[in-house]
């Protein structure tokens, strides 16, 4: 962490080094060990695209946000993410907020957060204006502590967290793709079909 | 009797491994001490209450019973480890999936969202905090329970008087404007 703000710092203000009589290359530098290591996702954010040509469809906006640790099981928590996966952020918002999951507390906050982001920070313009491309779970530190049964007996028992991740973008959400029909597999049968050629002829 | 160990190793995790697998299965009594119980068979199986007396015998009988192998009767348990891919199945049917709301509508009065069964959350909490704070009137009144009087009450709120209506009537006075959603009668 020092050595990468020594780096930046060095090459952005040269005249502030310079400025200063003595040599102290780590004073202008404000130093934090609060944080041990930021997560890929939370570096999502920081991606900046270069500027884009005047003829090119706009780019819609893509906002990265998770929660760590959350004291519930990942794969409870699955069924939640998969419940809002591609809908708009107000229809998730709705679902959750009446569903009985313990969960749906912690994401509908983390959809707030996200949401309120986006508006302030990434320059959307209406916050209705979203959707939820991507939402995951993972697993976080387990636990290991012990369960007593009777007769002095003991299991071994783990304390579960998990975080959850989701990824918001601009713009009404994509439509449901069509189920796969009959029809459809039949064709795609047929097709593999005819693609069939004799290979190392003429 | 607690043993918590912590990243053992390999050799060292199949030992204690194998030790709980025969706790489990019963095959050690000794360990806790307790020899109150009589070692019985170890494999889970009914029908079978005496101890095989072909043990303490050994050579003597040549001839064997009859295996007692044969009255019993065995437990479930699985055969083979479920894979990944069969477990996916069964936790991602679509019955075992949450199912989305289709019965959620906007609150006509305050614009919250509600199940269309149910009241609406904001308007019952508002509700609910208007009340107690009536309640807290009343009790600086009556001053303790069984103290309610045999007349009805009225609430009024600022710049409100009794009309002819609530002549003998209990009033419970409080100190702001009217509420839009209490109407007064």
């Amino acid at each position: 962490g020092a050595a990468w703000a020594r780096g930046v710092l060095s090459w952005a203000r040269p005249e502030r080094w310079l400025a200063s009589g003595s040599l102290f290359p780590l004073s202008c530098i404000h130093t934090s060990t609060s944080l041990q290591k930021i997560g890929k996702w939370e570096k999502k954010n920081r991606i900046v695209y270069p500027p884009q040509l005047p003829g090119e469809p706009r780019r819609p906006a893509e906002i990265y946000h998770c929660r760590r640790e959350i004291k519930y099981s990942k794969d409870k928590m699955w069924y939640l993410a998969k419940l809002i996966k591609g809908m708009s952020i107000d229809q998730a918002l709705a679902q959750l907020e009446f569903s009985d999951k313990k969960g749906a507390k912690v994401i509908k906050e983390v959809l707030l957060e996200a949401q309120d982001m986006a508006v302030r920070k990434h320059n959307v313009e209406f916050k209705s204006n979203l959707h939820i491309a991507e939402s995951q779970t993972g697993r976080g530190r387990y636990v290991k502590r012990v369960r007593c049964h009777g007769k002095g007996m003991f299991g071994i028992m783990k304390i579960s967290r998990c975080h959850y991740f989701v990824k918001l973008v601009e713009g009404p959400p994509p439509p449901p793709e069509p189920p796969r029909t009959g029809l459809d597999q039949a064709k795609e049968y047929v097709q593999q079909l005819r693609n069939r050629t004799l290979v190392h002829t003429l | 009797v607690v043993v918590l160990v912590h990243s053992p190793l390999p050799r060292l995790r199949a030992l204690i491994q194998r030790c709980w697998g025969r706790l489990e299965r019963g095959l050690w009594p000794g360990v806790f001490g307790d020899h109150s119980q009589p070692w019985g068979p170890a494999l889970a199986m009914q029908g079978l209450a005496l101890v095989p007396q072909g043990i303490n015998d050994g050579g003597e009988s040549s001839a064997v019973a009859p295996s007692p192998l044969e009255s019993v009767v065995w437990m479930a348990a699985p055969k083979q480890r479920r894979t990944i891919e069969v477990n996916r199945c069964r936790r991602r049917n679509p019955n075992k999936l949450i199912e989305i709301k289709r019965n959620i509508d906007v609150c006509p009065e305050c614009g919250n969202l509600k199940q269309k069964h149910v009241l609406c959350g904001y308007c019952y909490a508002k509700v609910k905090e208007e009340t107690r704070l009536v309640r807290m009137e009343i009790y600086k009144k009556e001053r303790g329970p069984f103290n309610a009087p045999t007349v009805e009450t009225v609430v009024l709120y600022e710049g409100e008087k009794p009309t002819e209506e609530d002549e003998g009537k209990r009033i419970i006075e409080r100190a702001r404007k009217r509420p839009s959603w209490f109407v007064q009668n």
